[in-house]
């Protein structure tokens, strides 16, 4: 190998011919120090806590760190890639991202609903359409069932993909359970919105088509694939006497009639029982219409599977929950409700599920009066129009991580396949179904994780490790509190289905997504660039590569891994890399 | 413009009419408010510098040496036991030759903890290589901080600016700032000789053989002794360009005198008074306040003490085992003199004890009525 420079040997005579601090006459860069290096520093973008926990399978962090730079159409854009129901579930996702945020410990978490509400608000009041993919179209036809979350989710993605789509819809609109949730807390018109953006790319969506009434399964033969998307349409019973009584109501028939705009006579006291988001939806509906409204739930306020805003709010609102009780009778006068007999809980060993199993009281039981009764228990699928074919297990169908049922091409996603029970994850299980219906059409393999994890249209390239708080270098970072969302007074509520929560404006979004730590995320703050004492660093060719380390000269002295407030740089021996 | 200012601003404002580039500093009481100040200028668009935070006092100087060494004006201020943590990348900064400038105010050393002043923060840095200025008004301040950057980009030594804490620091005083446009006729950009440059790099401060080290101390000690000239040329032309100059030493009623005090600091402006008064009491009493302490102007406070009867340097300072270490200075620079009148050394105002008129006259009496000190220093007020 040549060498780069000549060594030279200056003698110098006299203190005259010196420079007057030592130092070298020629370029040092002959000398790669990097040789030293045992240590290997890699850009190497991790997980953020929130991805992870995103059962839609948003990249998060990244439409944070674009709205934090104003560039909010773009930030939309990286949204709707993975979720075309971004101000659905801005509104009514309980948001696990958030519980999982390692902003918790500096201030509270990231209002990252907010962000996503703030978003598909500013994409409708810009107009902005559904980014168009520029993919040759399919050929294939493929049947989407159910044009719920899940349904339209993968629809979406399919068309996306240039297949082409048809969603056969049981019911008069598309929508499915997101049409149930009251308007209070999500406007018809936020909904209506992105349905009709997700029809307007060419999917077509065929109403009052119920499968196993209107439809078979065997007609759906020239389609290329099926995809289930059921739902669970029927509520559970609570299996005590009275129960067919005139004035009992389950909550979703009840949801549905005030959604029609059917007038509901609920006289004066209704006792909603249950402590899901459905009781809650019951509850607060029936408060507006102007009833006297009591919650019974069997276990205790901390056992409640509805999101915790919601029961503060419902609560907010006038309406009582009573905890540790259950029905044993509905008592009824002529055929009609006149009120419940009750049992007192106590609560027993963890069940299934993890919660403690709840055990009546011996002798506790007790009266009270209501007009109406509305169980909001849950809902079960109804698949008594499925072939053996299609195996089913306690209620669901059965499928793989690639949602595939036991009979290709049948898929089957959603709360009939995994029993999730959020708008969000079902976003996420259509999603799923289209990336594997695309792989088993094209035959091309990728990977799917178990169902528990999300997937992802577009990952960017990152390392499966979640960034805790414990990984960040929290010098950089203040504690500055989470930014409170404007709601409308509960007095005023209760009156109105108005919506109750009002979103964040543009200057609160901005701030919020600027208090983002961008965990596992580089977002060019420059520090590896500024700390590296061996110039190591260099501005790299694209945004994709913001940051290369030029190897030839870092030492790995690994300043710049403890330098990066987020950990988005890889710190590993540099016995594991062969290519020098 | 006149403003009224307390000494800290005034380092403050010398620095950023001296268009400092780069700012690295740590706070430390009681030079915190300096900093302050120039963070503020920084931050308001003031000026066109980079604030650099740092972890300690070692790194202040060690971004203020990189800095530099790319060709950057870079300054930093701190105190006490700032500067001590700061010592060995003191030393580097003169053996690199980079014409930092730092403000520092005197601050005693603890154990026991103090915040007061007392130059031995200083004066333990007398061997770095720094050139040493100690100042006696908020405007001498002033107007040694932009003097400091010229003289130190001359002859390729860091300079420091010397005040006393609170009695200088955080005492406010009308002070004259002048024009930017006039300081910067006087102080053009720094050019630096040699320049850290990452595209073609090239080891600095690399490893020196026997063979060689000498030579480049040899070269130091060439530019401490034209830095002498070169301070006073700069004073001069600072006087013409702005009407005031400082010298570097200053004699006060010293022609016909037959006692000298040696002062530094804060204690001259007292100890003239004391001359007033004594004067008017027919003591022929005079003042020299030694401003510049390194490089040390021994033919100077030679020619100046040679006349007189007796010497009394007052020492805010105490080399443990010796003496002040100001007494030992000027005893070693009139060793050389024809007539060697007696030294008398007087340490006072230790860890910010006040230096009054009282204490002053104490020691002009005790040397008025002594031949010949009889010990190497005598303490001054101290409870015995």
């Amino acid at each position: 190998m040549k060498k780069e420079t000549e060594a030279r040997v200056i003698v110098f005579t006299s203190e005259a011919e010196m420079p007057m601090m030592p130092a070298s006459v020629a370029s040092t860069l002959y000398n790669k120090t990097g040789s030293w290096r045992y240590m290997r520093p890699l850009y190497k973008n991790q997980t953020p806590p929130c991805n992870a926990a995103c059962p839609a399978g948003e990249d998060i962090v990244m439409h944070l760190q674009l709205t934090a730079q104003g560039r909010y159409a773009e930030a939309w854009e990286t949204l709707v890639r993975e979720n075309p129901f971004p101000g659905v579930c801005g509104r009514v996702c309980p948001h696990p991202c958030e519980s999982e945020c390692n902003r918790e410990y500096l201030g509270g978490a990231i209002a990252i609903h907010c962000q996503e509400r703030f978003l598909a608000d500013y994409a409708a009041a810009h107009h902005l359409s559904l980014p168009t993919t520029n993919v040759p179209q399919r050929e294939e036809q493929i049947a989407v069932i159910g044009a719920g979350p899940a349904g339209l989710s993968c629809a979406y993605h399919l068309r996306r993909m240039g297949y082409q789509v048809t969603v056969f819809e049981a019911g008069e609109k598309p929508g499915g359970m997101m049409r149930l949730i009251p308007e209070y807390r999500l406007p018809k018109e936020v909904l209506e919105r992105e349905i009709a953006a997700i029809i307007a790319l060419g999917v077509e969506v065929k109403t009052g088509m119920r499968l196993g009434v209107d439809l078979a399964l065997k007609d759906l033969q020239g389609y290329a694939a099926v995809f289930l998307a059921i739902g669970q349409s029927v509520s559970r019973r609570l299996d005590v006497p009275g129960e067919d009584a005139v004035g009992v109501l389950h909550g979703i028939d009840f949801l549905a009639r005030v959604e029609r705009g059917q007038k509901v006579d609920l006289g004066k006291k209704v006792a909603v029982i249950g402590g899901g988001n459905t009781a809650m939806d019951a509850a607060r509906t029936a408060r507006r219409l102007g009833a006297d409204v009591t919650i019974l739930y069997r276990r205790s306020r901390a056992e409640m599977p509805a999101i915790d805003e919601e029961v503060h709010e419902t609560l907010d609102e006038g309406v009582k929950i009573e905890f540790l009780r259950a029905p044993v009778a509905v008592l009824t006068a002529n055929g009609r409700v006149r009120g419940l007999r009750l049992t007192r809980i106590e609560l027993g060993a963890p069940d299934a599920s993890g919660r403690r199993r709840p055990v009546p009281v011996a002798g506790s039981e007790y009266e009270l009066e209501f007009d109406t009764v509305i169980p909001a228990l849950g809902q079960v699928a109804d698949l008594t129009f499925l072939s053996a074919e299609v195996q089913t297990e306690r209620g669901r169908i059965i499928t793989d991580e690639k949602t595939a049922t036991t009979r290709l091409p049948i898929f089957a996603g959603g709360d009939a396949a995994t029993g999730f029970g959020t708008v969000t994850a079902a976003v996420g299980s259509g999603k799923r179904a289209a990336l594997a219906i695309d792989s088993f059409l094209r035959g091309v393999e990728r990977p799917f994780p178990d169902l528990a994890q999300n997937v992802q249209v577009a990952p960017r390239p990152h390392d499966p490790n979640v960034v805790r708080f414990e990984d960040l270098n929290t010098a950089y970072f203040e504690e500055i509190p989470r930014p409170p969302q404007d709601q409308r007074p509960a007095a005023q509520r209760v009156t109105t289905f108005q919506e109750v929560n009002l979103g964040y404006g543009e200057d609160v979004a901005l701030a919020e997504a600027r208090r983002c730590f961008s965990c596992g995320t580089c977002n060019e703050c420059d520090n590896c660039l500024i700390f590296c004492p061996d110039v190591a660093v260099l501005r790299g060719p694209s945004d994709d590569e913001p940051f290369v380390f030029n190897y030839d000269y870092c030492k790995g002295c690994g300043i710049c891994v403890s330098e990066c407030p987020r950990r988005a740089i890889l710190f590993a021996e540099e016995i594991k890399f062969n290519d020098q | 413009m006149r403003k009224v200012v307390t000494g800290n601003y005034a380092v403050s404002w010398g620095a950023k009419l001296a268009r400092a580039q780069v700012i690295a500093a740590y706070p430390i009481t009681p030079q915190t408010s300096i900093i302050e100040k120039l963070a503020s200028f920084c931050a308001n668009g003031e000026m066109d510098a980079r604030f650099i935070k740092v972890e300690s006092e070692h790194s202040a100087m060690a971004a203020c040496i990189g800095a530099s060494a790319v060709g950057a004006r870079a300054f930093t201020a701190t105190s006490g036991q700032g500067l001590l943590l700061m010592h060995e990348v003191v030393h580097w900064a003169a053996g690199a030759r980079l014409p930092i400038v730092m403000g520092v105010v005197n601050r005693a050393i603890a154990p026991g903890w103090s915040i007061w002043t007392e130059q031995n923060d200083t004066l333990s840095q007398r061997d770095t290589g720094w050139i040493q200025f100690y100042c006696e008004t908020n405007q001498e301040v002033l107007d040694t901080t932009i003097q400091a950057f010229k003289i130190a980009e001359k002859v390729f030594l860091p300079a420091m600016i010397v005040l006393d804490a609170f009695v200088l620091s955080h005492t406010s005083e009308a002070v004259d700032i002048p024009e930017q446009a006039e300081v910067d006729a006087f102080l053009p950009p720094y050019r630096p000789p040699l320049k850290l440059d990452p595209e073609d790099p090239r080891a600095f401060g690399a490893l020196v053989l026997p063979g060689e080290y000498m030579e480049l101390r040899y070269k130091m000690q060439k530019a401490m002794e034209q830095a002498l000239s070169v301070a006073e040329e700069v004073d001069r032309e600072w006087g013409e360009r702005f009407g005031r100059s400082w010298g570097l030493v200053e004699p006060y009623r010293l022609d016909d005198a037959e006692l000298a005090l040696v002062t530094s600091g804060t204690v001259t402006g007292t100890s003239r008074e004391v001359v007033d008064a004594l004067r008017e009491e027919g003591v022929k009493i005079g003042l020299l306040k030694v401003r510049l302490f390194r490089p040390f102007p021994h033919q100077i406070i030679r020619e100046m003490l040679a006349g007189v009867r007796k010497v009394a340097v007052i020492d805010r300072n105490i080399s443990f085992g010796d003496s002040g270490v100001f007494a030992q200075e000027v005893r070693a620079a009139l060793y050389h003199a024809d007539k060697r009148p007696p030294v008398f050394d007087f340490v006072a105002g230790l860890g910010g004890r006040d230096i009054v008129p009282e204490t002053i006259r104490e020691i002009v009496d005790y040397t008025v009525t002594h031949d010949a000190p009889t010990e190497e220093f005598t303490w001054v007020g101290v409870k015995i």
